[in-house]
């Protein structure tokens, strides 16, 4: 009994562990957190700017890219593409800059005050980058 | 061992490092489709549009749809960007010239308002200037109907847009003007020129699931159809004598300073499961060759997983008023067949045309779309425009386009 509640809990948490990402920014971003909606915004290119009105520099992550826009939008990562195939070949707006890996996407959110990465929760180093938003 | 990983990683670090604010940055991206048409047949050829050269009947061809885009974006600064789309595609006239949609520089003056100057794409219906972006709708083309026969593709001008933030909802405002220069083919190799100064705008309204859109457009064409030949023999006395009162239909058979006006307001709803189109469009000219006439469509689509199933109604419906051409006083085969080519140039040009289609898109790769759609065209006895009617039929037609394909982008 003991064991196979143990064991639910160990497959719980390690669900968890994959399943949450999180939304990062930079320390010196004076946003304290972001909300689902502000997110959306900028990674779907309705607005180049932050909430604070600082220039936003969106980023995206190779293999959580699919899960992060399910989660932000509810739409498949081909309804994601198809979307920013009407808006890029329409000349209004240039989807996020895409980056090899999570390390990548670390670094870049170190050094730009206005960049937005999402990442993996056990990926992160809060003395490094600011966890802004944790999508479940 | 140690220190060559910490040099890739630093390596690799350098090389990805951005600059939010000011950095330039350029891009090279780019969508195709590979596509397979035909007909079920042999004097009724069909075109994607009419600025097509190539028709498909039962012979089938790769033509109609297969195309490849190349975009280059570049981004100067954060309120100025460039960018360049070439389509190379079956057009008419100037491979090169014709198939180049835009080349513009664009200022965000702010994070609402936006200029762009250069050659900019023709923007007043849903599909704006994704047309040729297959990857983006669900079709194998844009609903013919409405869509093949707007030969202005681009302008080279400015355009001017504003957004407007309603907390959910997006309200977009942008007027438009500039100089379009399209060709669309003629008889045999020949190409007709349309050049005429282009203005117009457009509203758009975002909300949830839904984009509404309304359009307006004006043009004045500024040149003519090639007709100075036959405008001579019409002029020329003999033939008055012959077919009295012949003279008086030349002004019917030019193009040059006549005025259009096109109207347009559709509607999208895409839930993720769910999708819907419609869209529907009048357009009023005072010119024969493309009479005044009202197109529109509907579609509805279903998703399922990564396959989207859709049908499509179309109808396009012109109001042409018939010209009266004269007829010869004696019975003359030539001047009987003048008459007729006259008739039939200025009184032939009629759209008379409804489909309904099936069809089928499946994403089995997240950048690769596989789409298969059979449609069913009825034309009526004056309504082939679209088409290459090698007929001269007198009386209504019925044909099948089937297609396969593949949409790309990268």
């Amino acid at each position: 009994m003991m064991k196979s509640l143990i064991l639910i809990l160990l497959l719980f948490s390690s669900f968890r562990l994959q399943a949450d990402i999180a939304v990062i920014g930079n320390l010196k971003n004076e946003l304290s957190s972001m909300t689902k909606k502000e997110v959306k915004n900028i990674f779907m290119g309705r607005t180049r700017l932050l909430p604070n009105g600082s220039f936003a520099l969106p980023l995206d992550h190779p293999e959580l890219r699919a899960s992060f826009y399910q989660s932000l939008t509810n739409r498949s990562i081909e309804l994601i593409n198809a979307y920013w195939a009407r808006v890029m070949f329409s000349g209004q707006a240039s989807p996020p800059l895409k980056l090899p890996n999570s390390q990548a996407i670390i670094n870049v959110v170190k050094e730009n005050k206005g960049a937005l990465g999402y990442i993996n929760t056990n990926d992160i180093d809060e003395n490094v980058v600011k966890i802004l938003l944790i999508l479940k | 061992m140690k220190n060559n990983y910490i040099c890739l990683f630093f390596l690799l670090l350098n090389s990805i490092v951005v600059n939010a604010d000011d950095d330039m940055r350029w891009s090279v991206k780019g969508f195709g489709t590979f596509g397979f048409a035909g007909t079920d047949s042999d004097d009724l050829g069909f075109y994607r549009s009419i600025t097509q050269t190539q028709d498909v009947t039962n012979s089938w061809g790769i033509s109609t749809d297969s195309r490849l885009g190349l975009q280059v974006d570049l981004k100067i600064n954060n309120s100025l960007h460039a960018a360049v789309q070439w389509v190379a595609r079956d057009h008419a006239g100037d491979f090169f010239e014709q198939n180049l949609d835009w080349a513009f520089l664009r200022w965000d003056i702010n994070d609402r308002t936006n200029i762009r100057v250069g050659r900019i794409g023709a923007d007043v219906f849903l599909l704006s200037d994704y047309r040729n972006v297959g990857y983006a709708y669900p079709w194998m083309r844009p609903p013919h109907e409405f869509y093949s026969h707007l030969a202005v593709n681009h302008a080279d001008g400015f355009d001017f847009s504003h957004k407007i933030y309603f907390d959910d909802d997006l309200l977009t405002l942008k007027v438009f003007a500039g100089y379009s220069f399209n060709q669309v083919p003629s008889i045999g190799s020949e190409t007709i020129d349309l050049e005429s100064p282009v203005v117009g705008g457009i509203l758009k309204f975002e909300s949830g699931n839904w984009t509404t859109r309304a359009g307006f457009a004006y043009l004045r064409l500024l040149t003519d159809v090639p007709n100075e030949q036959l405008v001579n023999i019409l002029n020329s006395p003999l033939i008055n004598t012959g077919i009295p009162g012949i003279k008086q239909v030349i002004p019917d058979l030019s193009l040059k300073n006549t005025n259009v006006h096109y109207y347009s307001f559709g509607s999208i709803f895409d839930n993720g499961s769910w999708l819907a189109y419609a869209e529907a469009s009048y357009l009023n000219s005072e010119t024969n060759y493309f009479p005044d006439s009202v197109s529109g469509y509907l579609s509805i689509g279903k998703r399922i997983s990564n396959v989207t199933l859709y049908s499509l109604f179309g109808i396009n419906h012109s109001f042409q008023k018939d010209v009266y051409v004269p007829s010869p006083i004696f019975p003359s085969p030539q001047l009987q067949e003048l008459s007729q080519i006259v008739n039939r140039i200025i009184n032939n040009n009629g759209i008379d045309e409804k489909s309904v289609s099936l069809g089928l898109r499946w994403d089995f790769h997240p950048k690769i779309a596989f789409k298969t759609q059979w449609t069913h065209y009825w034309l009526g006895s004056n309504g082939t425009q679209f088409w290459q009617d090698n007929s001269l039929r007198e009386k209504s037609a019925q044909t099948n386009v089937w297609s396969l394909g593949i949409d790309f982008i990268f």
